[in-house]
């Protein structure tokens, strides 16, 4: 176990570089963890919560900022598992019960994590090939991996705290160019296996140095200081490319460089991307049908309203963005009728809830619920245009919802009937 | 010292117990939201991505870091990290890429999913990749090589 721990010593993997890159991939997973958080009790919320409808863009740039830390994982926690790997090989594997505990709880960070973003990100791809359901799995996984990371930050904290600054590095980079001056490659290299089996905690040579350990010793060894930040620019630029070449999906200025995205702004009917469409949905027939009319309740009254009342009514145009769970969004101008003043026209109560409800026949976000500022909110429509446009049936005619700071699904398409909740 | 001593071992405790206070709520969400016949699934992933990582990516870098040392041992050492940083940036872009490619082959259920060439753009970015990484290479060999025409101040 010492020898492997030695033959993988290399420059970069010190404890040093365990915090510098541990505290990046530390802050990926709280962002990802507190935009998720706020996105599931959007989609489910407790009774008593209430969100900011303002600023408009605010669930397109908090779930935009979900996916790319989230993409930034990938460089992050491979660049991680890299530093950190000789660690597997420590002697002897257990030491006390603690310590086993201390092991199993690694081992379960470690799975988790990769698990958590490689499902996170096959899901912006529709891509399901899992045999667990990933809405839940993902949140649950998110509060697991939160508790693992604090409990790790626990466990290791006086790692942490010696190395957080790089005063020891200065202070090494010293010691190691003094010993440099005879022989800089293989005083470097020794150097620095000497210092990372004393850092990593010193173990006793056991067992014998096989052929293979011996071919390992012959390769040269790398330049220390070179490769550790040779280290740090590849993880750096890694991490730049995975999240500069994929963004451009929600934030518009990077949407030139969206060459590896799973969307594409404008890409979509009317421009917009689609995500479930009606022939999915099965609601080809029912929301072409003449017949159709969005049906509005609020305590014992109820009305039907056909697309053509509807268009008779006072029109509002708004701008604003479909933005998805996956991380896409789409800024578009939709035009319709305000939620409120439907509202009001069956004397709904002002602080009450809504249900809407799609024609789809089955799917989790057929029937929605919309809290009060949501109602009241001047920029929430029922709307029946986009972008100038009859609204398309793949973007939810007959009439759909828009409304601001809202996850795409909450956005309900194929509207059939809106009802105030009586508490 | 011992007062620090003593705030360490608090500040530890208490992450320690909201950690597990964090990780046990996770399993109780997961317990109650996921059906129980699905469960050994995820115990499952979990499991394999351990396998995966530890045992075939880890080792696969090792050997791969290895193997460029030695085909590289008369380069530079600044070169020779310049390489391997590209592969590394490559290899996570690959890494990311494909399973889109993989997902775009699958049929997605509309095409304003996965709307792009991504194996085209996937060879473009290495191409580029290898370019810069080329010009860059050429820079410090010639940066290196003027640097040795000039007499030596450290070594005799």
């Amino acid at each position: 176990m010492y020898e492997a721990q030695r033959a993988l010593a290399t420059p970069s993997r010190n404890p040093r570089m365990a915090v510098v890159i541990g505290r990046l991939l530390g802050v990926a997973f709280i962002v990802c963890f507190g935009t998720g958080v706020y996105s599931h009790f959007l989609q489910e919320p407790l009774p008593w919560m209430r969100f900011p409808t303002r600023p408009a863009l605010l669930y397109q740039f908090s779930q935009g900022t979900h996916i790319v830390a989230g993409i930034a994982c990938f460089p992050l926690l491979l660049a991680k598992l890299y530093i950190v790997f000789p660690e597997l090989f420590a002697s002897p594997p257990v030491k006390s019960f603690l310590h086993l505990l201390e092991r199993a709880s690694i081992a379960l960070f470690v799975g988790a994590s990769l698990v958590q973003i490689t499902i996170g990100l096959l899901n912006t791809y529709q891509w399901y090939p899992w045999p667990f359901p990933f809405r839940e799995v993902h949140y649950a996984l998110g509060w697991v991996l939160v508790g693992l990371l604090v409990l790790h930050i626990g466990i290791k904290l006086p790692i942490i705290t010696r190395f957080w600054s790089a005063r020891h590095e200065a202070e090494r980079e010293a010691t190691d160019a003094a010993g440099a001056t005879e022989a800089p490659g293989a005083a470097d290299a020794e150097a620095a296996r000497l210092e990372a089996v004393r850092l990593w905690g010193s173990r006793r040579p056991s067992g014998v140095t096989g052929r293979l350990l011996a071919w390992i010793d012959a390769t040269p060894a790398a330049p220390t200081s070179v490769s550790r930040r040779g280290f740090l620019t590849a993880v750096g630029i890694a991490g730049a490319a995975v999240v500069g070449l994929t963004a451009g999906q929600t934030f518009a200025p990077l949407d030139a460089l969206n060459v590896f995205g799973p969307r594409k702004k404008g890409v979509g009917q009317q421009g917009v991307p689609v995500n479930r469409t009606a022939q999915r949905a099965g609601v080809t027939a029912s929301a072409t049908a003449a017949g159709w009319a969005l049906t509005l309740a609020a305590g014992g009254v109820e009305r039907s309203f056909s697309r053509a009342e509807l268009e008779a009514m006072p029109q509002t145009e708004v701008e604003l963005p479909i933005a998805c769970v996956e991380g896409w969004s789409q800024l578009a101008v939709w035009r319709g009728v305000r939620l409120r003043d439907l509202a009001d026209l069956v004397d709904a109560d002002p602080d009450a809830s809504f249900r809407l409800t799609s024609l789809e026949q089955r799917g989790s976000f057929r029937r929605t619920q919309m809290g009060p500022e949501y109602v009241r909110d001047p920029l929430t429509l029922v709307a029946l245009e986009l972008n100038g446009e009859t609204l398309d049936l793949q973007h939810g005619y007959p009439a759909r919802m828009i409304a601001p700071g809202r996850p795409g699904v909450l956005q309900t398409k194929w509207l059939s009937r809106i009802e105030a909740i009586t508490a | 010292m011992s007062t620090e001593i003593k705030r360490m071992r608090v500040a530890r405790t208490v992450l320690i117990l909201i950690g597990t206070a964090g990780l046990v709520f996770g399993l109780y969400v997961l317990f109650d939201t996921v059906r129980i016949t699905r469960l050994p699934g995820v115990a499952l992933w979990i499991g394999a991505a351990i396998v995966l990582h530890d045992a075939v990516l880890a080792p696969v870098v090792f050997f791969l870091g290895l193997l460029l040392r030695r085909a590289g041992h008369r380069a530079t050492g600044t070169i020779l990290v310049l390489v391997q940083g590209a592969i590394v940036v490559g290899s996570i872009m690959t890494l990311i890429v494909v399973p889109a490619i993989v997902a775009q082959g699958l049929s997605p259920n509309n095409p304003s999913i996965l709307p792009l060439d991504y194996g085209r753009n996937l060879a473009l970015f290495w191409a580029a990749l290898a370019l810069v990484t080329t010009v860059w290479a050429g820079l410090l060999y010639a940066r290196s090589r003027r640097a040795n025409q000039r007499p030596s101040s450290r070594q005799s």
